[in-house]
């Protein structure tokens, strides 16, 4: 079963893809801080990370930026699944590889089976 | 880790919170306060809209489907209706060369405006109370701005409450002082005073987050709150009520009546 953390501010969408999710078989672990998130990520080794980078607090980059700070966790992959458009981003292919982000999904414009399969892309559904 | 990249990780996040864009381009931002509330409003409709969508999708999907779903997206789309009418009133009132005021009940308002909140605070963990001990004359007021500012208010309250399983709760509360009769929306957010206000006046409709210590969202909620409030010559100030923080707008006590 793959381990999904969710780091998701806003309760009511945590809870429709955590469910939907769930609904494929897939364990999500849900934070909806920075903070909670690094502390959830030592606690439940996540295989995948999905990341909103429109944070109340700390942001998503910040997170992004301690989450790969620690050894253990550079090979996990990040999909990055967020209000932020791609054009505010800004960054570009190389800069998403080096921080191991493998997909970057705009979420106005992402279904809940986008999501389940950018995460089945990099973390295949186990039995 | 690479200085570069580091470099690039905190280019990111300017002092002004818009990730990703750089100074000069939100310079090109027109800063017509108008126009800020409706980028503002336009960025906090996503999320509603978001909500609807996914709640939608996932219902189709699941064989099963629990009718609480549905009421879900009900609820959710009458605030964000909700917000949009606000936009539209604070628009045409400030338009307005003489806005006329009229004694209205801050009881019922605010009563009015807990029931109006209660359905959707359920669905983010959350209790609306009502605390109006005492016995208050009527303000002078526009009704409908007055319901329009307080629900906005309370909705962004209430999406911004901290994401945790204990449960939460959003007070309306009334009180008196020797400016006028103070009413408000007050919660248990433990990062709001004074500085993140003013700076969120500063932000609004130019950064994505304006109260980013508060809220994941626009926060435009509370910034058209302020545009009607601020059209009754009543702007929004930081408040407490007991141990709660909050916004809340200073009334003058309607004089006529006072002589009835």
């Amino acid at each position: 079963m793959t381990r999904i953390l969710l780091l998701e501010p806003d309760r009511k969408l945590a809870e429709v893809y955590r469910s939907f999710l769930e609904s494929k078989g897939q364990e999500v672990v849900v934070a909806h801080h920075a903070q909670d998130a690094v502390m959830a990520a030592d606690a439940c080794r996540p295989d995948v990370v999905v990341l909103e980078l429109q944070l109340v607090g700390h942001s998503g980059v910040e997170f992004l930026h301690e989450f790969r700070s620690y050894a253990e966790w550079w090979s996990v992959p990040i999909i990055v699944h967020t209000m932020v458009s791609p054009l505010s981003f800004g960054g570009d292919e190389m800069t998403l590889r080096r921080f191991g982000i493998v997909q970057y999904l705009y979420k106005p414009a992402s279904t809940l089976q986008h999501l389940s399969d950018a995460i089945n892309e990099y973390v295949p559904l186990t039995a | 880790m690479n200085k570069n990249l580091v470099s690039y990780i905190l280019s990111l996040t300017t002092k002004s919170g818009y990730s990703g864009v750089s100074m000069s381009t939100m310079q090109a931002f027109s800063d017509v306060p108008q126009e800020r509330l409706l980028r503002a409003l336009a960025e906090q409709l996503k999320l509603p809209l978001l909500q609807i969508a996914r709640t939608a999708e996932f219902a189709q999907s699941n064989p099963d489907t629990n009718p609480e779903h549905l009421g879900d997206i009900s609820y959710t789309a009458d605030m964000a209706l909700r917000l949009i009418d606000g936009y539209l009133l604070s628009v045409q009132m400030q338009s307005l060369p003489n806005l006329e005021l009229e004694p209205v009940s801050l009881s019922a308002v605010l009563q009015d405006t807990a029931h109006r909140l209660s359905l959707l605070a359920q669905q983010y963990g959350c209790d609306v109370e009502l605390n109006l001990a005492g016995k208050y004359e009527p303000v002078m007021a526009n009704r409908e701005a007055l319901e329009a500012a307080y629900t906005s208010l309370g909705y962004a309250f209430i999406e911004a409450l901290p994401a945790k399983d204990a449960r939460h709760i959003v007070t309306l509360a009334v009180h008196r002082s020797n400016q006028g009769i103070v009413a408000g929306v007050y919660g248990d957010h433990p990062a709001w005073g004074s500085d993140v206000f003013k700076r969120g006046r500063a932000l609004y409709g130019q950064a994505r987050q304006a109260l980013p210590v508060l809220s994941a969202s626009s926060g435009a909620g509370v910034f058209i709150a302020d545009a009607l409030f601020d059209t009754m010559a009543s702007p929004l100030r930081m408040a407490r009520h007991h141990k709660l923080n909050g916004l809340a707008a200073t009334l003058a006590p309607s004089k006529q009546l006072q002589l009835v």
